[in-house]
């Protein structure tokens, strides 16, 4: 009997505690979202914490398209207060927010994320790599004598001759990361215009859409490995194949220039320099979206946001900086932003 | 009074009801329980339970309702006009509550009286900068409106406790009291106990249903957005999963067949390494080993189950995909391309599964009763023969149920099929190419980035809810099986 | 297959055609004996297999672990006046101001000392780790010991760690901003000179989460606490309801559509992805019942959830198992049906539900997805608890999760801390295992 007893017992005690909880205010920020702006998220998450008498905000890691889901659930405490986003938020979420009531959006832009091209330390050197070559070697289809095949390139050297001698095996990001976006059109879309495949598809009676669609197409034949996970798969992937090649974060990359070579894209190393300068190619914005109404209300939220964008922390010699993040010239902007609490209706209006 | 005093003291009213109640039925058959309808100290626990359910149950209800009405009445007197532009009505009860809690702690650690609690002015006081001397962190300025409501919600709140600890613990007595006095040597507690028992079982085997609707009930608005995005046909018919992730040229393919015969072929692969070691291990640990060797190598298998599946991910990746590469790929038999594999993946998974098959159907084997392996022996069979004819039959419903669990698992699993069998989905019979399953693009799609409007965010909730309609449906075949073959050895 | 029985018949048959001795085995006997060894084999190959698999695991577990349980750190007095205290605590960014008076008296103390090896500013920059924080921590904590010298010991980067702990060798090292390998000579002469040694790393055992450019600040304690309060939820609710949920299915529930429905709900509920777990703790106990984002206690409801089929499941099959003459045997002697299986079947099917709820409990202990959803996997780095109630409802991770977050960083310190983490993990399950152990072997019999 005791054992019922005790059952009831617990489930009352749960029931009592769980409902003891809700009427607790939540002290902390809440921020969801991208996990390619996680890591600057924490640095600076740490940092205000050990700076401010504020507590340590919680970053949740979970996508882009999950932490904009939830930040546009709807107002109030137990809905975040900041989505990270690896790109900017798309009309129709904005909606989507409008209806459920979040109306107020800061944009901040902090910064870009340089995506750079690496192979194993003892692997060949990838150093005459243009746009071209890696759509020619990745495409799905490639236009030979004037019609569309599937792509018969084996090795790099059959792509470009001044490339080492080594089978295609190539590990990009799978089509859930927002870095494939990126891949695609800042890499095999250039690569597609560059080498006149696209011209040549739209002369063949394609449409412009379509044509984009096979510029974009990635060959399935297992030379091209989609990764769903972090970029530490990526590394474990080059790491037991001495001839492959991967797509990397920049940061990623500068973190373990033990293991990886850096391929140059058109005869540019990838640095933050290079990038902000807009000499290297490949890059993308990374952003976080405020919810206005939270701020005064959520203690610290309007803090942290400031704190995120400062020089100290957001500016060249920064620790995010440090770390791999492309500064954004345009951080003064940014800031009075912040300040002001501009939104993203009044920015457009 | 707060809410564990009134719990404590209800319980220990029932720990009284249970001695006293006990004593009554006794005194009422002159101390010889021969004489009650049940055991003393069913009239005990009757006793309790009548102080505990009506009470308890009280407590639960007034503790969900009570913000409800508070929040709706004093949300009721702030006029529209005080609340801050750009703020709802929500985000201003927040602070109000917020502003309360802090009063409350103001109190609590002595910085205020309860009087001043309940009079100070903003005219006259800086609450925000009074409160974070205590260390209540504000967000913003109190202004009168909100402190007025503070006060008011404080007020409120305080006649509802009131009220609360009145009705809970008058309930308790009541309830007390109706039981002992009902309490006499032909009364039927047992009866009562049991039925209230009873219904306690019941209210439990149901929360498994109750989960089911909540899954259904979470999964489906999202399911149905996503088929009124994308044609149902080719989601269900489709034998491509390409999905884009801008939608751009022609858009994504999410047919799910290719999922499904993934999750199909590495359960299998993963069922076939796992049932045989894992049976044959039960059958070792529990008729050949001595129990020495048992109370060691049980357990230790037993960890197998709890190593982190992301362990096991790294494993498939790093150990297991290189060396099966080693022998089937390029330079050994030339059937396989890359480390990543639907084989891969299935090795790992089935090691992961053993203690599932073995543990269980360890327990299940040593359940089988003496007497029937002792008959088999003593008629000249040898161990093995008994085991096979007389004690595996026996155990057999069980070791089913077993190998079931050990597929649920293999069917949900995740982080082993990310790591281990690759991203590509694809429909081929060789298992040395990669796959991948439905839970694997689940978890992908549900955390990728693309826009959470879009089909291919949207597809994650429709797959969810395939794999459930089909598992179910399994379940059902699998139930309907059972019951028509089910061998009876009672 | 039938040997037994058909032999029977066949032994007097064959008896009458020669004579047959105890002592010597005919071919038919030699058969089954040799399948007799044959299958004792099999069971013994498939218990070392499991066994060997278990090895490999925790071999490859512990070598890749055991460096985060040491760290590299730098020994050095600071002496910090009342005026450099203010000034630090002026700033925006207060930890930089403090990890920069460190490194000039660091500076100081290397020129008095006379180190023969080249370096500059930025070196000792590069070696030393993010330390602002708990020179921070330090002084506002202890305003009385400003002015005074004050002896730390303080992490270096975890690169610098990494060279003393094995993991980056000298040849592989390419100048970075992070490294230069000139860095090395004075990490080398420092570490013969004494200022920079290594040891045990308590702050792993005991710390919160830290950033990603921090590795030597990380700790999975915690998360320990995190999983603590979570398992004591999925154990008080999972063991009693599925035990009651069990027994009421198989001991008394008619036979009817309700009970087959909720058999069949359980058998598929074990089925279900974990992260769709997720989805409906964050549904219905975040948005619905509007309990806290990123608490122990949505996690301990959401692994409840899940664990329940498993406990169920094998706890049904341990209830099924135990023999009907011992429930007869006990209504015989008049006892109810409830007492029958609350006093008689219910300890003797203790053993199956004990492994049910350690395997159940194991998962649970494990599980990443579920928790992606309710907010407990990034970055949570709220440190230990103010309480034991408020520790189930302060943001908290969880083992798996900080294994999962910190598995997913780019730095390979946190690699290993994963790897580190996973021990722990596992040092946590085994202390949960020998205690339903334990208690398994007192209600374990046979009869």
């Amino acid at each position: 009997m005791s054992f019922a007893k005790m059952t009831a017992s617990t489930l009352a005690i749960a029931a009592v505690s769980a409902s003891a909880a809700v009427a607790q205010s939540r002290d902390n920020v809440q921020v969801a979202g991208s996990s390619t702006v996680l890591p600057y998220a924490s640095i600076v998450a740490e940092v205000f914490g050990d700076n401010t008498d504020f507590p340590t905000p919680v970053v949740e890691s979970g996508g882009s398209s999950a932490g904009l889901k939830r930040f546009c659930e709807g107002v109030g405490e137990n809905t975040i207060d900041v989505a990270n986003a690896s790109r900017a938020i798309r009309p129709s979420e904005v909606e989507t927010c409008a209806a459920n009531g979040v109306e107020d959006i800061i944009e901040v832009r902090i910064g870009y994320d340089g995506i750079v091209f690496a192979s194993q330390q003892d692997g060949p050197a990838f150093n005459a790599f243009e746009p071209a070559d890696i759509y020619q070697a990745l495409a799905g289809q490639l236009i030979v004598d004037g019609e569309l095949v599937d792509n018969p390139n084996e090795t790099w050297a059959d792509v470009n001759a001044d490339l080492p001698d080594v089978e295609i095996a190539a590990f990009i990001p799978g089509t859930k990361h927002g870095t494939r976006e990126v891949f695609e059109e800042k890499v095999l879309l250039v690569g597609c215009e560059n080498t006149g495949a696209f011209e040549a598809m739209v002369e063949m009676g394609m449409s412009e859409d379509d044509a984009e669609g096979a510029c974009i197409d990635v060959r399935t034949d297992g030379k091209s490995v989609d990764i769903d996970g972090d970029y530490t798969e990526t590394l474990a992937r080059i790491d037991s194949n001495p001839e492959g090649i991967g797509v990397f974060g920049l940061a990623f990359y500068e973190n373990n220039t033990d293991k990886l070579k850096v391929a140059t894209i058109s005869g540019v190393a990838p640095s933050t320099e290079t990038i902000s300068s807009g000499e290297y190619p490949v890059s993308r914005p990374l952003y976080f979206y405020v919810k206005k109404a939270h701020i005064g209300v959520i203690p610290g939220l309007k803090e942290y946001a400031m704190f995120f964008v400062s020089d100290e922390v957001a500016g060249p010699g920064g620790p995010l900086s440090n770390y791999g993040l492309v500064p954004d010239p345009e951080l003064a902007a940014t800031q009075d932003k912040v300040a002001n609490e501009v939104t993203m209706s009044e920015e457009s209006m | 009074m707060p809410v564990l005093w009134i719990v404590l003291i209800v319980l220990a009213l029932a720990a009284v009801g249970y001695v006293l109640g006990r004593q009554r039925a006794l005194a009422s058959a002159d101390g010889n329980s021969r004489k009650l309808h049940s055991l003393p100290s069913f009239y005990g626990t009757s006793v309790a339970i009548f102080t505990m359910v009506f009470s308890f149950a009280a407590l639960i209800v007034w503790m969900i309702v009570q913000p409800i009405v508070v929040e709706n009445r004093v949300a009721a007197t702030i006029s529209p006009e005080t609340i801050p532009e750009g703020r709802t009505i929500g985000l201003m009860m927040s602070d109000v509550r917020r502003v309360a809690d802090g009063l409350d702690q103001a109190v609590a650690q002595g910085a205020m009286s309860a009087d001043q609690a309940t009079s100070i002015r903003t005219e006259f006081t800086d609450v925000r900068e009074r409160l974070g001397q205590i260390g209540v962190a504000l967000g913003s300025d109190v202004g009168p409106a909100v402190l007025h409501a503070a006060q008011r919600y404080r007020a409120m709140s305080a006649t509802g406790d009131l009220a609360m600890t009145v009705v809970v613990l008058g309930l308790a007595l009541a309830g007390f009291a109706v039981a002992y006095s009902r309490t006499h040597r032909d009364f039927r507690a047992r009866n009562v106990v049991e039925r209230t028992i009873r219904y306690i079982l019941i209210f439990a085997a149901s929360i498994a249903v109750l989960t089911t609707v909540g899954i259904v009930l979470s999964l489906i608005f999202n399911t149905i957005e996503f088929f009124r995005l994308y044609p149902a046909w080719e989601f269900f018919f489709g034998t491509t999963w390409a999905p884009s992730f801008s939608g751009r040229g022609g858009g994504s393919e999410l047919g799910i067949v290719p999922l499904l015969w993934g999750t199909f072929y590495i359960s299998l692969i993963a069922l076939l390494v796992a049932v045989p070691i894992g049976l044959f291990a039960a059958i070792y640990l529990s008729e050949y080993a001595s129990p020495k060797v048992r109370s060691i190598a049980k357990p230790m298998i037993e960890v197998l189950a709890g190593i982190p599946t992301i362990v096991y991910g790294l494993f498939a990746l790093l150990t297991v995909g290189p060396l099966l590469l080693s022998v089937f790929g390029d330079d050994g038999l030339g059937w396989m391309q890359a480390g990543t594999a639907v084989m891969t993946a299935g090795l790992v998974m089935g090691v992961m599964l053993i203690p599932f098959v073995s543990s269980l159907s360890d327990d299940i084997i040593n359940a089988v009763p003496q007497a029937m392996r002792d008959g088999s022996l003593g008629l000249g069979a040898t161990h093995s023969e008994t085991v096979r004819q007389v004690v595996l039959p026996a155990a057999l419903p069980g070791i089913v149920g077993a190998i079931l669990l050990a597929a649920s698992r293999a069917i949900g699993e995740t982080m082993i099929v990310v790591l281990g069998a690759g991203a590509a989905a694809r429909l081929s019979l060789n298992p040395f190419e990669a796959m991948t399953t439905v839970t694997a693009k689940i978890v992908s799609q549900l955390t990728g980035d693309s826009d959470f409007g879009s089909p291919e965010a949207l597809v994650a909730f429709a797959l969810g809810m395939t794999l459930f309609v089909i598992t179910l449906m399994l379940n059902i075949l699998a139930l309907y099986i059972v019951r028509k073959y089910r061998e009876q050895y009672e | 297959m039938t040997d037994a029985t058909a032999s029977t018949p066949a032994a007097p048959a064959s008896g009458r055609r020669q004579s047959i001795s105890l002592f010597r085995q005919d071919a038919h006997t030699k058969r089954r004996n040799a399948a007799e060894t044959r299958f004792k084999a099999y069971g013994l190959t498939a218990v070392l297999v499991g066994l060997f698999f278990l090895i490999v695991l925790f071999g490859s577990i512990i070598s890749n672990g055991l460096p985060a349980f040491t760290r590299t750190v730098v020994e050095l007095e600071l002496t910090l006046t009342q005026e450099q205290y203010e000034e630090a605590e002026s700033k925006l960014l207060k930890t930089g101001a403090y990890r920069d008076f460190f490194i000039a008296a660091f500076d100081r103390e290397l020129e008095e000392r006379g180190v023969e090896v080249e370096y500059d500013a930025a070196a000792l920059e590069r070696i030393l780790g993010k330390i602002g924080g708990n020179l921070r921590e330090f002084y506002t904590a202890n305003e009385d010991r400003l002015g005074q010298p004050v002896d730390f010991e303080l992490s270096t980067s975890s690169r610098i760690d990494g060279y003393f702990n094995g993991r980056l060798k000298r040849e592989d090292v390419r100048d970075s901003r992070f490294l230069m390998s000139t860095d090395l000579d004075l990490a080398d002469e420092l570490y013969a000179a004494g200022i920079m040694k290594s040891d045990f790393n308590w702050n792993f055992i005991t710390g919160a989460d830290s950033g990603v450019d921090n590795p030597g600040g990380a700790g999975i304690g915690a998360s320990v606490v995190g999983s603590f309060f979570m398992m004591i939820v999925v154990l008080v609710l999972s063991l009693p309801i599925g035990v009651a949920a069990s027994i009421y299915l198989e001991e008394f529930a008619p036979k009817n559509r309700w009970t087959d429905l909720i058999e069949v709900n359980i058998s598929n509920l074990a089925a279900v992805p974990s992260i769709v777990f997720g989805i409906l703790g964050l549904a219905v106990f975040i948005q619905f019942a509007g309990l806290p984002q990123s608490a122990p206690l949505v996690g301990g409801l959401v692994l409840t959830l899940m664990t329940l089929p498993t406990i169920i499941i094998s706890t049904r099959a341990s209830l099924k198992s135990v023999p009907p003459s011992i429930r007869d045997a006990a209504l015989g002697v008049g006892a109810s049906k409830m007492q029958a299986v609350f006093h008689h079947v219910l300890p003797l099917a203790m053993p199956g539900i004990l492994t049910g709820t350690i395997i159940g409990l194991a998962q649970a202990l494990g599980e990443t997805a579920p928790l992606l959803l309710i907010g407990m996997v990034g970055f949570v780095a709220r440190g230990y608890p103010d309480g034991f109630v408020s520790g189930f409802t302060e943001a908290n991770s969880a083992m798996p999760a900080q294994i999962y977050t910190w598995a997913a960083r780019a730095d390979a310190s946190f690699y290993e801390k994963a790897w580190g983490g996973i021990i722990i993990l596992l040092l946590f399950l085994m202390t949960m295992n020998i205690i339903a152990i334990v208690l398994r072997r007192r209600f374990e019999r046979r009869w």
